[in-house]
């Protein structure tokens, strides 16, 4: 058995004191990233990401990794008790999850959403452990025509599926991939659209553009309003958040299509945990014997999208692990720090760092069982942290996104970086443009760039190359395929009338 | 927002012109080797331009002027303020040091602009400035910069 022997080896690297103690920060930091709004995932692991920076890359990845699973769990808690989404992967929770706060139900909303949670993450993680290496196996039969085709899929998917206007998406994309041009051309040399400033020729560095556009844009954004939130008051101990043999029994068919459901989505390099909770939602209320009664607190739609973000959590990570292309946002800055470690993602990752790799996916079945016990008995504690007033919280996470940018290479012209992209970040949010398309294409640019003139160096600078070899051709044609959603969702609502839904710009 | 588009989308058409005509001018199209530094800028420059140019049209076409993006009044002066503080906080970073300014800065955003009172402002400011050394400077050794004082 291959995998029970990487997986003896990885709890051996996860159950390190050290690494314990990472993941138990990451849970909790996560947690409370997750209920806390204003701050998702992704603002979390890019404003975490320079504390890792000295420590060896399995213990970086295992909080980051641990972030990212705990913020699923947290965000319920928003969601449910003040009806503002914590996250955007829970925004459909807000929906039956606050109807059921209000009947008095918060307990049984927040303990569905944890076991839900606990299931679905961790059977996430044997799909995770069983899918990646035989995916990465495949995946070293790659040639630059594949790699290309894989990177136009995640790129077309992220902006495809989110956001209320598909232009502005690609628009977005477009700018990112362009930031990625500029600073030295490893085939020629060439310092491209650096206008001789030395700081430029490097490049557009990855982690000030996502601490700005994420920590700081967010933060711009929510400080035009010193609002004080209301959270519903209830009994969230131990007792109260046991479900009631009703209960189980409505909610445990939905959890699992939400696991299942949830990590197929997460595995599509580009579409993350927000639109697995938006399908999950939908899919639920259409098997449902009772649809009339979601949105009045029906507790499958709080089962169903709660489990199914926890599983695109898990599932997300399978592309940056195998493949090297990120399948969210917050996995494509996980994807910058991977890089940043020295680490060279793709399917080798298996084969050249198994600690690295097995010490992950071990320390994932340790983070959820964190969780669980979290969630279940520390829910108050999270609520009293709710009670921080957000003006005290703002600037410091202002300090935060000025240290972090800072500490990556000790350089304020880092910090003016992601001051500008925070204001930029800011801009983007109100007018609809994407930042998660413009990170992510920032972070495959420089990929993508190198397999496009490697591939057009093979075919003799023919274009046919993505289409004549069949992996690529299917990798292509997918990408052209959900390039076309938008066009053909903005036909089909211009002939039935009807407006299709629209899963927010994510922060997942 | 129609407004907004309509500059946007004039704005980046001509970034889209600049930055292809830039690649062609300045950088390689296609080398002995195939396509070099200023083929995928090139293109990426049509593309936007495309896409800036369908953004702009849409915008002249559309009737609807939309909801102002920015915030008005007390909103607008917030982000207003808040963004000149972190501005000047950056700007100054290399003369105040990152841990005097950690405090200064937090005594402006949450006395002046919050009005928390003193004892609370000086807590919050004191003791993120102290969470900053401990992870920071002692246990990541990031030499921050420090002010003429020392700190």
């Amino acid at each position: 058995m291959d995998i029970l022997s990487n997986l003896v080896m990885g709890f051996s690297v996860a159950l390190t004191p050290f690494n314990l103690f990472m993941a138990m920060a990451g849970v909790s930091i996560g947690t409370l990233i997750g209920a806390l709004p204003g701050v998702g995932p992704v603002s979390g692991v890019a404003l975490l990401l320079p504390l890792t920076f000295g420590m060896d890359p399995t213990s970086g990845i295992i909080m980051l990794a641990a972030l990212y699973a705990g913020s699923m769990y947290g965000g319920t808690i928003t969601s449910v008790l003040i009806n503002t989404p914590g996250e955007s992967a829970s925004v459909v929770t807000c929906i039956d999850g606050y109807q059921m706060a209000l009947q008095g139900r918060a307990g049984p909303a927040l303990g569905v959403a944890t076991i839900g949670s606990f299931i679905a993450g961790t059977f996430g993680i044997v799909l995770l452990m069983v899918m990646s290496p035989a995916l990465a196996r495949w995946a070293l039969s790659f040639g630059p025509p594949e790699t290309f085709a894989l990177m136009l899929l995640g790129l077309t998917t992220v902006t495809g599926l989110t956001g209320e206007n598909a232009v502005k998406g690609y628009i977005s994309m477009v700018l990112g991939l362009m930031l990625a041009m500029v600073g030295f051309d490893i085939i020629s040399g060439d310092a491209r659209y650096a206008f001789g400033i030395p700081e430029m020729m490097d490049g557009v560095d990855f982690l000030p553009v996502a601490i700005g556009l994420f920590g700081m844009g967010e933060v711009l954004a929510g400080a035009e309003d010193a609002n004080d939130m209301r959270i519903l008051t209830g009994r969230y101990g131990l007792r109260d958040v046991m479900l009631s043999a009703s209960d189980w029994a409505r909610s445990r068919w939905a959890i699992v299509r939400g696991t299942v459901l949830g990590f197929f989505i997460g595995v599509l390099p580009g579409a993350g945990p927000t639109i697995a909770t938006f399908l999950s939602y939908s899919l639920e209320k259409k098997v449902s014997r009772h649809p009339e009664q979601f949105g009045k607190g029906a507790i499958e739609g709080v089962a169903g999208p709660e489990s199914a973000n926890n599983a695109a959590s898990a599932g997300a990570m399978v592309p940056m692990l195998t493949l090297g292309i990120p399948g969210s946002a917050t996995t494509a800055v996980m994807l910058g720090g991977l890089m940043m470690w020295g680490l060279r993602p793709g399917p080798l990752l298996f084969e050249k760092n198994p600690q690295f790799v097995w010490g992950l996916i071990a320390s994932q079945y340790i983070a959820n069982v964190m969780l669980l016990i979290l969630n279940i008995a520390f829910i108050p504690m999270f609520v009293r942290a709710l009670r921080i007033p957000y003006n005290i919280l703002m600037p410091l996470i202002i300090i935060f996104c000025i240290t972090g940018a800072y500490s990556q290479k000790n350089s304020v012209w880092d910090v003016g970086q992601m001051l500008v992209f925070g204001v930029a970040g800011y801009a983007m949010k109100k007018l609809g443009y994407s930042p998660a398309a413009m990170t992510l294409a920032l972070v495959l640019g420089p990929l993508a760039e190198r397999a496009l003139r490697q591939s057009l160096i093979l075919s003799d600078a023919g274009l046919g190359i993505f289409f004549l070899r069949p992996i690529a051709a299917v990798l292509t044609v997918a990408a052209l395929a959900a390039a076309a959603v938008p066009a053909a969702r903005a036909l089909w609502a211009a002939f039935s009338g009807v407006r299709p839904v629209v899963v927010p710009e994510s922060d997942d | 927002m129609r407004s907004a588009d309509r500059i946007a989308g004039a704005a980046l058409l001509a970034a889209a012109v600049a930055f292809s005509v830039g690649a062609l001018k300045y950088y390689t199209y296609w080398g002995p080797t195939g396509p070099g530094s200023g083929f995928l800028p090139f293109w990426l420059g049509i593309v936007l331009a495309v896409l800036a140019g369908f953004l702009l049209v849409s915008a002249l076409g559309s009737r609807d002027a939309g909801a102002s993006w920015l915030p008005q009044g007390e909103g607008l002066k917030r982000l207003v303020v808040v963004l000149a503080v972190t501005t000047a906080f950056v700007a100054l970073l290399q003369v105040v040091g990152m841990m005097l300014g950690t405090v200064l800065f937090l005594v402006a955003l949450l006395r002046f602009l919050e009005g928390y009172r003193w004892v609370v402002t000086l807590g919050v400011a004191v003791a993120m400035a102290a969470v900053n050394y401990l992870v920071f400077t002692y246990w990541l050794r990031v030499p921050f910069p420090v002010s003429l004082l020392g700190f």
